[in-house]
């Protein structure tokens, strides 16, 4: 469905984010990214969705296929029309707009009578915000905000859904429960989701298939239970030791803690 | 101030009145507006307010030259206006130009006020103002709305024009009133659409006040005086938003 091929990032013509990058995310389900901070993670996604302009940065090499569709040189309304939406790290939230106004810009792109239907579909699918729906959205919890930013997400209808750290500073239990509905979303509406997630946990348990992104380049990829399995990914993702039990930092070598993957 | 003056020009040319010409104006500012928004504005997306700002204050410096070059400096008859008819509220007396401008006023801001709220393009030009990236997120080009927002205040500035040289006389001066308009707006709050209109009134009022009871000068500097103040009690204005924060 969407194909990275070479990718390469660039910041302010200096600054190298992503690099050689290539990924291939199929039909339906959740594939899930993962890397540490500053791994070019998010500026994958913000290429996708071709807002890097407004940060100066730009696309050097490499495609960007949708459906083949050449992402690259198309404007993020356009891409948004192809299917694409990008919840943005952050919830970025209009937080000045009410809740119901956040929604309504979503509906930006869809025909008239389809935004209150759409809405209904979004009430139903997080009840928590249809109390709220008068509410200024800068005024809700962390939770509440990430779910009227996939709900302000899902009204432009994509086909493909990026979420970016959805479970970012909210409580578990809320994260689990917006997780269980997009876990829900993908499979009765056969949704595609791209997963950005610090949490390696939670992703590789809902994704069926992940990247591991260092420094800007695409160090390991595989099934989520390969993933899961291997060594390293227990080691500095999941924080557990080889065997599977918990292992102590002080009892490694300072110099030996941080992991390169590629020498 | 330029609209005013093709205002003028079109309604010595063509005998129209009053009414004739407001949807003249409108027009006229429209397309005026769009080419300044297509030549100037948009390749300054991106780059800082107050570059955006610098150069519309250039802009109005340059079409206040243009105006003296081409219709020369003295101030001209406006043969349109609605006449020197005065209608008596009881005690108040107003010509009939400045009760139209009132109800204009009123129209214009219940439309801004609706348009904002309910239409789909002002929710997402509220939103575009809100966060310029996201607003891209969510399909909306924000190019195109801009170019609304631009095209809205030109027609709105280019009624002022006519209004104000109807009620007082056209001349290069006429440029000041848009430096008066701008206390205005702080006073209501930059983004309380009927802030603006109950601020002007409020600093229309002090000037002439200060100028009767305090002295002469004070009439233009009165209204800079009194934002002083507003800014440091109320930042966002006496009807503005405060910044919404979580608590």
């Amino acid at each position: 469905m969407l194909e990275v091929e070479n990718l390469q990032v660039v910041y302010n013509n200096a600054i190298e984010a992503v690099r050689n990058a290539s990924l291939t995310v199929g039909v339906g389900g959740m594939t899930a990214l993962l890397g540490a901070n500053g791994a070019g993670k998010t500026t994958l996604l913000k290429a996708i969705s071709g807002v890097l302009y407004p940060e100066d940065g730009s696309i050097r090499d490499g495609l960007i296929k949708f459906e083949g569709h050449d992402l690259t040189s198309l404007a993020p309304d356009e891409i948004v029309r192809l299917g694409i939406a990008h919840v943005p790290e952050g919830r970025r939230l209009f937080i000045e707009l009410t809740v119901e106004e956040n929604l309504v810009v979503g509906g930006h792109i869809a025909e008239r009578a389809d935004v209150a239907r759409r809405l209904e579909e979004i009430y139903a699918l997080f009840p928590r915000i249809k109390d709220k729906r008068a509410v200024l959205s800068g005024y809700l919890s962390g939770g509440e905000q990430q779910m009227v930013a996939i709900g302000r997400a899902l009204m432009t209808n994509p086909r493909l859904l990026m979420l970016d750290e959805p479970s970012l500073g909210i409580a578990p239990l809320m994260a689990q429960a917006i997780y269980a509905a997009v876990e829900r979303l993908c499979r009765d509406n056969g949704l595609t989701v791209l997963l950005v997630e610090q949490n390696a946990q939670l992703a590789l348990d809902a994704s069926r298939q992940a990247y591991v992104l260092e420094n800007g380049r695409v160090v390991l990829d595989g099934t989520s239970d390969e993933l899961k399995r291997n060594e390293d990914v227990c080691e500095f993702y999941l924080g557990l030791g080889a065997k599977g039990d918990r292992r102590s930092m002080r009892e490694v070598k300072h110099y030996k803690r941080r992991k390169r993957w590629l020498s | 101030m330029l609209n005013a003056y093709i205002a003028h020009t079109i309604g010595v040319h063509t005998g129209l009145g009053f009414w004739g010409l407001v949807p003249v104006v409108i027009a006229v500012s429209l397309l005026l507006g769009l080419l300044i928004e297509f030549v100037l504005i948009r390749p300054m997306i991106g780059e800082p307010t107050i570059s955006i700002v610098m150069m519309t204050v250039g802009l109005a410096v340059f079409i206040r030259s243009l105006v003296v070059l081409v219709w020369g400096a003295a101030p001209l008859e406006f043969s349109a206006s609605p006449g020197d008819i005065v209608l008596s509220l009881g005690p108040v007396r107003l010509y009939l130009a400045q009760a139209i401008a009132i109800g204009l006023l009123l129209a214009i801001m219940a439309g801004f006020a609706v348009f904002y709220r309910y239409t789909r393009s002002g929710i997402a030009m509220r939103a575009a103002a809100n966060d310029e990236t996201v607003a891209l997120l969510m399909g909306i080009d924000v190019r195109r709305i801009y170019a609304l927002a631009w095209v809205l205040a030109a027609s709105t500035a280019g009624l002022a024009g006519l209004l104000i040289s109807t009620i007082y006389e056209l001349g290069p001066d006429m440029s000041a009133f848009g430096l008066r308009g701008f206390p205005a707006t702080i006073l209501g709050g930059l983004d309380a659409v009927g802030g603006s209109a109950a601020g002007g009134f409020i600093i229309g009022i002090l000037e002439n006040l200060g100028e009767g009871y305090v002295g002469r000068g004070l009439k233009e500097i009165i209204g800079f005086v009194i934002i002083l103040v507003v800014l440091m009690i109320r930042p966002f204005g006496l009807f503005g938003t405060r910044n919404v924060e979580r608590v």
